[in-house]
């Protein structure tokens, strides 16, 4: 918004770090382009202050080659499946009824469910409360009482088993 | 150079930690990323496995709710009156009927906003209601801890009470606050509840789901399945300041909030309306120049049609 400045002067002054951090994610030759559509995406910025500027500027990026992987990865899907006229798809992404969504959606959180219950409730707990209460891990540590190294190793293979499982129901 | 096991593992950690709130490593990450060409791809598909894992768990059911046989029930056969949602309806239902027999006690007046004025009402107790454009609202000169959202968005600024809780009713709901500043939104797609500060109870005579701050539930209008998510709490009052800031949220939704807060009918193709969009929205300046800016921010095509603006998919 108005004073949306002084984003603006940080990511003026951090161009070249920015795009330096695009080619990273392998930009490639659109490195350009995309930091324009970053910009876009950002320049109507928070009219509140952003607590730090750079850190702010480097996610946003980072979500924007995220972003932009997930969709091509949707659209590859696509096209397949529409060559194969199936109707699996993944959830939020198909043009199927949103009552079939919310069944595929739910079979695919109870699995979830079975799979994080499975590494025991430690475990499932400190995944909760950092990937879905956005928890930072010292505070996890400091509610459940344990050490640091703990909850790092928890969450690793809490991670693990609910990307392994997303891969299996992939390639189903 | 890396084997790939030790790659997965490697980008694995930065996503983990990327995660906290506070991370601000990007520069040793950007680092990381560069001294292989194989890492980005590895961190993206893991990247995005994530994200998938993220939006099965958004869409949670309430805890509290209980499970009736058989145990996966389909949410689109569901009766709409029946089980744990009777409960919220029949609540709803006294609340109505009390306004016709204690007519003489209470003393109901409603406030109307039309699409994209906005209105701020303060209440005798120090509350504040602030009613989004499109919106009305319907108060009690004589009860001021109640609330009726008929239609709209409110984001209710709540002094708290013990004895006398604020309570909302909206799309046949009700939500009882525990001290709090919270977002309501009763549209055709049904009941969205954020929550900005303190607590606020979702049928509290029903499912009696508890939201603290930073979380959202959506009760949709047509068979009421109930979702749960998460949300950054200062993009939840937001539009009071003339912005929108989303974080994954579908393109639909976001079209809804704009013809509120603007008055401009906006309507978008099915296959747009799905699509996640993050970034934020500022509400300003003039709206030839808003349209302009927003369709390569949402990356849709704007085109004006005969009952306002339409988003359709851009052509490849």
């Amino acid at each position: 918004m108005r004073n949306s400045g002084g984003l603006e002067t940080v990511f003026l002054e951090n161009r070249d770090r920015l795009l330096r951090f695009l080619a990273a994610h392998g930009a490639g030759e659109g490195a350009e382009d995309l930091l324009q559509e970053l910009w876009v995406r950002i320049s109507a910025a928070p009219a509140g202050p952003v607590a730090q500027p750079l850190a702010y500027l480097y996610r946003a990026a980072n979500n924007l080659m995220v972003d932009r992987h997930r969709a091509l990865r949707t659209a590859e899907r696509r096209d397949h499946e529409w060559s194969e006229a199936t109707g699996a798809t993944v959830p939020g992404v198909s043009d199927m009824p949103g009552g079939e969504r919310t069944l595929i959606a739910r079979e695919r959180l109870r699995q979830a469910e079975a799979a994080l219950a499975a590494l025991g409730t430690r475990a499932e707990t400190v995944f909760r409360r950092h990937r879905l209460d956005g928890v930072s891990q010292r505070e996890i540590a400091m509610e459940l009482g344990v050490s640091l190294s703990t909850v790092e190793s928890d969450l690793r293979r809490a991670y693990r088993a609910m990307i392994e499982l997303r891969s299996r129901l992939d390639a189903e | 150079m890396m084997d790939d096991m030790a790659m997965r593992e490697a980008a694995l950690d930065w996503l983990i930690r990327q995660r906290d709130p506070a991370f601000g490593e990007w520069e040793a990450f950007g680092d990381w990323l560069a001294a292989d060409p194989d890492r980005a791809h590895v961190y993206h598909e893991l990247a995005a496995a994530d994200a998938d894992v993220g939006e099965w768990f958004a869409a949670a059911p309430p805890a509290a709710a209980p499970v009736e046989a058989p145990p996966v029930a389909n949410p689109v056969t569901r009766r709409r009156f029946g089980g744990w949602l009777g409960g919220a309806i029949a609540a709803s239902l006294v609340a109505v009927s009390g306004y016709t027999v204690l007519q003489n006690r209470a003393d109901p007046y409603s406030i109307e906003t039309a699409p994209g004025e906005r209105r701020s009402i303060a209440l005798a107790d120090g509350s504040q209601v602030d009613l989004n454009g499109g919106s009305r609202i319907t108060l009690d000169h004589r009860n001021q801890r109640i609330a009726t959202l008929d239609r709209g968005e409110a984001l209710f600024t709540v002094v708290h009470d013990d004895r006398r809780p604020f309570i909302v009713h909206a799309a046949g709901a009700e939500l009882r606050d525990v001290g709090t500043v919270f977002n309501v939104v009763s549209d055709r797609a049904g009941l969205s509840v954020a929550v900005a500060e303190g607590a606020v109870v979702y049928n509290p005579r029903g499912e009696s789901v508890e939201l603290g701050a930073g979380r959202t539930l959506h009760a949709r209008a047509n068979d009421s399945v109930v979702t749960l998510g998460t949300a950054d709490p200062a993009a939840m009052v937001a539009w009071k300041q003339g912005r929108l800031i989303y974080d994954g949220t579908p393109i639909g939704v976001v079209a809804e909030d704009i013809s509120r807060n603007l008055g401009l009918p906006v309507s978008v193709a099915p296959d747009v309306a799905a699509r996640p969009f993050r970034g934020v929205i500022a509400l300003d300046g003039q709206r030839d120049r808003f349209l302009e800016r927003l369709g390569p921010l949402l990356d849709v095509r704007i085109e004006r049609g005969g009952k306002g603006w339409v988003l359709t998919a851009k052509q490849k």
